[in-house]
């Protein structure tokens, strides 16, 4: 078994990852099973007559100020969310992968170039460089806000991989192959890329905590996902306006982004674990 | 060494002018005219709007909008910020205050319990005590800022009224009351945006400094000076967390451009008059001279504390000196 | 913790109580008012482009007088029914010119009486384009204005119409010529006076702190009465439930237009220190049917340049709902372009009611049905789809379109939603780059103002709307002297008939006062102008000490 598969298995045993885990499994159960067993988050029954009611046995997260049920919006925003962090996750992982191995890598100018680029990136903030990129679009299908967010978050991965590509490099086995004449391309994908998954996988996991809480971040700003689907920061903008007469609307969403992004940081942290153990 | 700082410097240099020139293009690529936005309803005659676009210099084009932007800057002068109509240093030093103090607070806040607790579960790693610091820590970090925000400003601030649920003090005190009673004032109003911040952000640098202090307890000097009797504290404080420290000037170094850019939410939702607000304000408007003013200060600061906090890690460890 | 530290905490603590009470003890004659903008330069003439804004007017009518107000019935044509202000009466000498005799009592704060000369200055400075370019065409109907004396001015008119003392007395407001004269136009923007205005109203300048608030003190030598409240605290927050936040704590006495929903303003009103005062508001917020193509302006729009189907969207909708879920009784459905806050408006017709069947017919008539059978209307394969902008700083209209958006679905309408930041926005909607514009527009007390958006050279005409019909009609009410009321009312009825728009809501606009405060009146053209009069009842009536 590889150490990757061990790692992920250690995980799995870890109090941290099962609960993580747990959580996870459950809301895309919810998440898949919505349909059949919820009312449409989409369905606005009575505006005048039953927004805004608190919490009971037919409504059990309450209703919005549109009357919309809010126990289903809640678990219809889990699609869109973890739909977003885990495709975004994936680019930018995939993005920040490769930028690292060449950087570290192929060395020399390359690597300055790329690095300065990256340090320059860093220098801004990540919110508002997707502000102004998003200000281009007029409604941003789902996959183009996957696509921002996720080329907007793979500096620091870039940088993780390199420095792990400048350890490794120096490895026996890396220096064996040069040795023996491998050309470039099959000692980074063969060799040097799944040495460095490890720290990657982690990367990865606590990046989808990021990504849930940028995108929520950006649907409250109004951006992002547009109505009706319901996303859990464009709940919470809903809810801003009624928080002193109907808190419910703002305390399940935040608590359902609470939830998710807890559970992939333990998912995360104990993975970290198992792929590092001296860092536990 | 002499050699060293000088590259260093020039490398800091060069991503500063990077970032902003970044900035400078994805300001004037996003669609949104700051003139246009300040003819509110009433109709700006073509002469009005081409007069108006000339005193902000937005009729140029963009390369020499650029160099005069970058000629400004080496004079000092940062220009007017088309919505306020006054000069965007001005607008700064207003502001710059209340930033500093919620910032700070947070900066202080974290770097002293943030270490302390950080340390402390590494030395009671997979305790109780340090499990369950992880898992509170953990939580505060999986909030958005803006939710919190909201949550304490409605119960504590209006259902509970412990506390003033906005701004940076009271009125009504009038300027000539009693220092302590300002002073007072104005750390009421600074606890919930400073509290919403710090519960956000004190998970990162625990588990910063704990990763950091585990690392040094491996270490064999550690082993030695134990069984050489040294008290624990003294093996704790003295010896382990004097290396465990280094990460932690880094990451203070990351952290100052938080001072300045602030969370924007945090300013919103507590009307608090800081720079952040100013900042979203300004990206919201188009206001260029204003938005490229709040960047330059806080790339600056970032570059800035990212070489202090390079050379202060070199004067404190001579092996990054002689790498 | 040592336990020496025991005694410095409990010191610690009994200083931060002493101080929370010295601060909770809120003097009895003063206000708190928190608004939304930060007046940033309250002085008239000067506020050009941003600084145009609602906050800067509002401080600025403390601080500086008009010659004569608007009266209570916000008439702005003819010479009756305004208040003397700084003009103590006028009169008129002819078709084209009016005699205005200043009162000699009216004392500019530094003691310098207000002569003609102010009034001059003020006039000169507004009059010119290159200095105030929006206040020069407001009044460019101005031929020349001369002074008589210190205390008589002559203002003549290019021609005779109906609102010559509105435009005499509404736009521009006396400065102190003495303090300004010899400052460049452009260099006030920077001078000292902005730091520290000095003016002729019943309030003068304290302190400002950037950001937070401006403070004002009564003048008690005021010549028109002392006003009743000595302090005025003008607080800005951006955000609209920040303010809630700080009226709902006790942190603020008085609030500008409660920010909807209707839980809120129930909230609000449920409040037991807190009185509402509704006021009719110069907001409108229509569904502006773009009639050329989107990014063609040469070509029609390929649906909404059809006459009956904008009728027909205007019939699908159920604009009482709308109204009703997110203002409750606090906003009504317009009748044509016209806010409450417009004269012309009372009784000049009632809104379409929902009518189902009648759009269905009438897009049916215009072959729009559903051949395909996939829940929305099509013809010639194209399906009736159409985007709804609109900006994300409304929470009005955030709200509304979502209503908005099923209520078209149930009729096989398909209406995608674009929410915008402001600027960008603005772009959208000024370019014609739109389908339906959510548009939102403040008005002005005189009609004259739908020039602007209803005639077809109008300069915020953005959706090629035209009809030369309603351009005479216009053209008519202006240059008439007599009574224009059945004529504006014709527009407004011809408006309807067009259908160039969905008139949406009309919302009154709803301030929160603390009880305390006695003889309270909100001016709906602006706001404050009236708190002068204002009286505050006895201290320690019912108020909720502390935070």
């Amino acid at each position: 078994m590889s150490p990757l598969g061990a790692a992920i298995r250690a995980a799995a045993r870890d109090p941290r990852g099962r609960a993580g885990l747990g959580f996870l499994g459950l809301l895309l159960l919810l998440a898949l099973l919505a349909p059949a067993v919820l009312p449409d988050p989409a369905a606005q029954p009575d505006p005048l007559g039953a927004s805004n009611l608190a919490p009971s046995l037919l409504h059990p997260f309450g209703t919005d100020p549109l009357s919309r049920d809010l126990l289903s919006r809640v678990v219809t925003g889990a699609r869109v969310s973890l739909g977003v962090a885990l495709l975004a996750v994936a680019l930018s992982i995939t993005l920040g992968a490769l930028v690292g191995v060449a950087a570290g890598y192929l060395g020399g100018a390359v690597d300055t170039a790329l690095m300065r680029l990256v340090d320059g990136a860093l220098a801004i903030p990540r919110l508002f460089l997707l502000l102004l990129v998003l200000a281009v679009w007029e409604r941003v299908p789902v996959l183009t806000l996957v696509v921002f967010i996720g080329a907007t978050g793979w500096f620091g991965t870039s940088r993780l991989v390199r420095a792990e590509v400048l350890r490794i490099r120096e490895e026996s086995f890396i220096r064996a192959a040069e040795a023996l004449g491998a050309p470039r391309r099959r000692i980074i994908f063969r060799h040097l890329l799944p040495n460095a998954l490890g720290p990657l996988l982690v990367a990865a996991t606590l990046g989808v905590g990021d990504v849930i809480l940028v995108e929520a971040g950006l649907s409250f700003l109004g951006l992002g996902v547009q109505p009706p689907t319901p996303s859990w920061g464009g709940m919470i903008l809903d809810a801003k306006s009624v928080l002193v007469t109907a808190p419910w609307n703002a305390i399940f969403p935040g608590l359902a982004i609470l939830g998710t992004v807890l559970s992939a940081n333990l998912v995360g942290d104990a993975l970290r674990d198992a792929v590092d153990p001296g860092s536990a | 060494m002499g050699l060293w700082l000088a590259r260093r410097a020039v490398q800091a240099i060069i991503t500063f002018v990077l970032a902003l020139t970044l900035l400078f293009v994805l300001m004037r690529l996003a669609p949104g005219d700051p003139v246009q936005r300040l003819e509110g309803e009433r109709p700006m005659s073509p002469q009005e709007i081409a007069r108006l676009r000339q005193r902000f210099g937005v009729d140029q084009p963009i390369g020499r909008q650029y160099q005069l932007f970058l000629g400004g800057v080496a004079r000092g002068d940062l220009g007017t910020s088309i919505e306020y109509n006054r000069p965007v240093t001005t607008l700064l030093r207003e502001r710059l205050p209340a930033t500093i103090l919620l910032g700070g607070t947070v900066i202080l806040v974290n770097f002293t319990l943030g270490i302390w607790l950080g340390v402390r579960q590494a030395r009671r790693r997979g305790s109780g005590e340090d499990r369950l610091l992880t898992a509170v820590s953990l939580a505060g970090h999986a909030m958005p800022s803006f939710w919190l925000a909201l949550i304490l400003a409605w119960l504590v601030g209006v259902r509970l009224r412990w506390l003033p649920s906005a701004g940076l003090s009271d009125p009504l005190l009038g300027a000539d009351a009693p220092l302590l009673a300002r002073a007072m004032d104005v750390a009421a109003h600074l606890v919930l945006p400073a509290l919403t911040l710090i519960l956000v952000t004190l998970a990162g640098t625990m588990r910063f400094q704990r990763g950091a202090m585990l690392e040094v307890l491996r270490l064999p000097y550690i082993v030695t000076a134990r069984a050489k009797g040294v008290p624990e504290m003294r093996v704790t404080w003295r010896h382990a967390w004097r290396n465990a420290v280094f990460p932690m000037v880094t990451l203070l170094a990351l952290w100052l451009p938080l001072l300045v850019t602030g969370s924007v939410f945090v300013e919103a939702v507590f009307a608090w008059p800081g720079l952040g607000s100013l900042a979203a304000a300004a990206a919201g408007n188009r206001d260029y001279p204003l938005l490229m003013g709040v960047a330059i200060l806080a790339g600056g600061l970032l570059v800035g504390s990212s070489m202090v906090a390079d050379l202060a890690y070199a004067a404190l460890d001579p092996r990054v000196r002689l790498a | 913790m040592t336990r020496s530290a025991t005694s410095p905490t409990a010191l610690l603590l009994l200083a931060f109580l002493t101080a929370a009470q010295a601060s909770a003890q809120r003097p009895a004659s003063s206000i708190v008012i928190v608004t939304g903008g930060e007046p940033s330069m309250p002085i008239p003439t000067l506020m050009e482009g941003a600084q145009n804004q609602v906050a800067n007017f509002e401080v600025a009518d403390h601080l500086f007088l008009r010659l004569a107000n608007l009266g209570p019935g916000l008439i702005t044509a003819g010479d009756r029914g305004f208040v003397p202000m700084l003009a103590r009466s006028w009169s008129r000498r002819d078709s084209v010119t009016l005699v205005f005799e200043l009162d000699p009592r009216a004392r500019w704060h530094d003691g310098a009486p207000v002569t003609a000369r102010d009034v001059l200055f003020a006039f000169a400075r507004a009059r010119d384009p290159a200095i105030a370019p929006k206040l020069a065409t407001l009044t460019q109907h101005i031929a020349a204005v001369e002074a008589d004396g210190d205390h008589r001015v002559v203002i003549r008119f290019t021609h005779p119409y109906a609102e010559q003392l509105y435009d005499a007395t509404w736009h521009v407001a006396p400065l102190p010529a003495h303090l300004l004269a010899q400052l460049p136009p452009d260099g006030l923007a920077r001078s000292s006076f902005l730091e520290h205005p000095i003016g002729n109203g019943p309030y003068r300048w304290v302190r400002r702190v950037p950001g937070e608030f401006i403070e004002l003190a009564a003048d008690t030598t005021f010549f028109l009465g002392r006003p009743g409240i000595n302090r005025v605290i003008i607080r800005s927050a951006a955000d609209a439930d920040a303010r809630l936040n700080l009226l709902l704590s006790g942190q603020a006495d008085a609030m500008d237009n409660v920010p909807p929903p209707l839980s809120n303003l129930q909230r609000v009103a449920a409040d037991p220190d807190v009185r509402l005062v509704t006021v009719p508001s110069p907001t409108l917020g229509f569904l502006l049917f773009n009639q050329r193509a989107r990014r063609d302006s040469t070509r029609p729009h390929p649906v909404l340049a059809d006459a009956d189907v904008r009728r027909a969207l205007v019939l699908a909708l159920d604009r009482q709902v709308l109204v009703r879920a997110v203002l409750g009784e606090y906003g009504e459905v317009p009748f044509g372009p016209a806010s409450p806050l417009l004269w012309i408006g009372h009784g000049a017709g009632t809104p379409l009611r929902q009518d189902r069947a009648a759009a269905t017919r009438l897009l049916a008539a215009r072959g729009w049905a559903d051949h395909d059978r996939d829940g929305v209307l099509d013809r010639h394969g194209v399906p009736l789809a159409l985007t709804l902008n609109y900006p994300g700083t409304s929470a009005i209209r955030r709200t509304m379109a979502q209503l908005i958006q099923e209520q078209y679905r149930q009729l096989g309408i398909r209406v995608d939603l674009a929410q915008f930041e402001f600027p960008v926005y603005l772009e959208r909607r000024d370019g014609g780059d739109f389908d339906i514009d959510f548009s939102s527009t403040t008005q002005d007390p005189s009609p004259s103002g739908l020039t602007q958006s209803w005639t077809c050279a109008g300069g915020l005409n953005r959706a090629h709307y035209c009809d030369p019909a309603v351009d005479s009609l216009i053209t008519r009410a202006i240059a008439s002297q007599g009574d224009t009321r059945t004529v504006w009312r014709r527009v407004l009825q011809r408006i309807e008939q067009d259908a160039p728009a969905a008139f949406i809501y009309a919302p009154t606009y709803v301030f929160a006062v603390n009880r305390r405060y006695r003889d309270v009146t909100i001016r709906p053209e602006s706001s404050w102008i009236s708190l002068w009069r204002w009286s505050v009842g006895p201290a320690g009536s019912p108020q909720t000490a502390g935070y």
